[in-house]
């Protein structure tokens, strides 16, 4: 008995401490037990729980996709409701994590991730995850091919054609095609080549562009199996040459925003031939372009249709400075192209996003910072500001 | 081959300040080096990039400044974490990485001797991120959909062995920007 004990003693520093441990663990078994028996009767005994959250999604919550760059093999995205600042949970989302997708009804996550079987090496396996949005659980994967891109994210890395049928992977390997996902049967349908164009901005249920190195459009349009079925390359609806577009721009019912590296505004229509330039117009005076100013970021544009305002995030700076963040939000009119706010923010920003409701809030994030602030978009108020919001946010996604 | 030459005319123009003709055809000739395994793709194939035949090696006489600072005159168009801080240096990868065989590629000015030189910006793939001298700076910056001079495409993409894990990037004279 005393070797046996002799043996289990652990030294630390020269002190015998394994033996007083065993001691204290014992000890805090008896008075667990001595207490559960005299707890008062409105206090109940701790069962172990895991927490699930509430459905629908709130209008007010918002998911923030976190690339991580320092640890690009730990993709995250956290949910934060905007009203209380409270953190609701977390995805762990795989390697190089561009961004999360959120069906309309709130029930699914989907979700493009890479993974490979020995952590950072061995065999690629890249899938489209499908969460439970009350559990935040894997429901079910659907493998796709192992060439999704990599790069700092952007909404066009993925999106759902608009009724939802079809979820578009950007690839990049570094080849250009879109893959093909039915979301109905949860199945690889194909890809789709892109040759010189990247990316994918959905037009309908059947229907996507993506933007190519000519500034033209390649429009694509699918069959109800989600195999093309016509694919034409418009003339240049973008000066790339003087004044290049971003690859960020924002949905609006039928148009996407874009904005060109001096803050012109670039609207393409869905027509019935197909994607086509809309009208174009600058966020900002001449006089303001040549004091530098000119937007940033890594999301740079949010977009609320019920008022149909574009905000900016902005700064003062030459050219190429066109990815850094700003402190300026500029808020306009789509309809009339007039800006109707501009306000700072506490903090700088390099992605904002509004609330889809009647009562929005305005989220910002910088990806170089881990502080997630919440605004009144219609005052520029600050409401609140969440600490310790993961690594390098780079997308805020709205339900 | 349209959108190519058209971009080639945009990129032409958007050059045109600080490189001559021949030398954007040397950089398209490097460009298509690439072109066997990955067709018509607009991006270079800078780890195998050689000085074309009867042409002198672009070496600069200076080359002033600290390669593992962000202020590096090779650095104009980087963004990642910078090699030389990482085990690496500006032209090597660090032990047990695999350098990207395709990247992007700017065009920096090195104040020593007033030229300007083709950069490119190779991206050592197979292990996790460095962390360290994370650098951002995007002269001549394009965007996703003109990959060739695009910063935010993890390059390790193009590798087999070490499929797309980056860890740093280097930042590689190819040419000088006559």
């Amino acid at each position: 008995m005393k070797a046996a004990a002799r043996s289990a003693t652990i030294r630390w520093r020269g002190r015998a401490v394994f033996g007083p441990l065993i001691a204290t663990l014992a000890l805090g078994a008896g008075i667990i037990q001595a207490a559960g028996a005299a707890l008062p009767a409105d206090v109940g005994s701790d069962a172990p729980t895991v927490a699930i959250l509430p459905a629908p999604p709130s209008k007010h919550w918002v998911w923030v996709n976190d690339f991580v760059f320092p640890h690009m093999s730990d993709g995250m995205a956290y949910l934060v409701d905007g009203d209380s600042g409270r953190y609701l949970g977390t995805l762990s989302t795989g390697f190089g994590f561009a961004r999360l997708v959120l069906p309309r009804d709130g029930k699914l996550i989907y979700s493009p991730e890479t993974y490979f079987s020995r952590g950072t090496r061995g065999t690629r396996t890249d899938v489209v995850t499908i969460y439970d949005a009350v559990t935040l659980k894997p429901q079910a994967e659907i493998q796709i091919p192992p060439k999704r891109a990599s790069n700092v994210p952007t909404i066009g890395n993925s999106e759902l054609t608009d009724d939802e049928r079809f979820l578009l992977v950007y690839n990049f390997n570094p080849a250009q095609s879109i893959t093909v996902v039915d979301m109905a049967s949860r199945a690889f349908v194909g890809e789709v080549e892109t040759p010189g164009c990247a990316l994918a901005y959905p037009t309908g249920p059947r229907s996507f562009f993506s933007v190519c190195a000519d500034g033209g459009l390649l429009a694509v349009q699918l069959d109800d199996a989600g195999k093309v079925v016509k694919q034409t390359h418009t003339e240049p609806v973008f000066d790339l040459a003087h004044d290049p577009v971003t690859e960020k721009p924002v949905r609006g019912g039928d148009a996407w925003y874009f904005i060109s590296f001096a803050g012109k505004v670039y609207t393409v229509r869905n027509g019935a031939s197909g994607p086509q330039a809309g009208d174009s117009w600058w966020l900002s005076t001449q006089a303001e372009r040549a004091q530098g100013w000119r937007p940033g970021g890594v999301q740079q544009l949010a977009f609320h249709a019920g008022q149909k305002r574009l905000y900016a995030i902005m700064h003062q700076g030459p050219v190429e400075t066109h990815k850094d963040p700003g402190k300026s939000i500029w808020v306009a009119d789509v309809t009339t192209h007039r800006r109707v706010a501009r306000f700072t923010t506490r903090r700088l920003s390099s992605a904002i996003q509004l609330s889809k409701d009647d009562r929005p809030l305005l989220f910002s994030a910088f990806n170089q910072s881990n502080i997630l602030d919440v605004y009144d978009p219609l005052t520029g108020k600050l409401l609140r500001s969440v600490p310790e919001i993961g690594t390098s946010p780079t997308l805020l996604l709205t339900p | 081959m349209k959108w190519l030459d058209r971009m080639t005319e945009g990129s032409g123009r958007a050059l045109a300040r600080r490189m001559s003709r021949r030398s954007l055809l040397a950089g398209i000739g490097t460009l298509l080096l690439g072109a066997a395994a990955v067709p018509l793709l607009p991006v270079a194939r800078g780890a195998e990039a050689r000085p074309p035949a009867g042409r002198k090696p672009a070496t600069p006489a200076a080359d002033p400044g600290d390669p593992s600072s962000c202020e590096y005159w090779r650095h104009c168009a980087i963004d990642g974490f910078l090699c030389s801080c990482c085990g690496g240096s500006q032209t090597t990868c660090p032990p047990g990485t695999e350098m990207s065989a395709i990247t992007w590629i700017g065009t920096c000015h090195n104040p020593a001797d007033g030229k300007d030189y083709v950069i490119s910006y190779n991206d050592c793939c197979g292990k996790s991120s460095c962390g360290r001298c994370f650098c951002n700076r995007n002269e001549r910056d394009t965007s996703l959909y003109q990959p060739g001079q695009s910063n935010d495409y993890n390059w390790c993409s193009g590798s087999t062995q070490a499929n797309i894990p980056y860890h740093c990037s280097t930042a590689r004279i190819v040419g000088a920007a006559e």
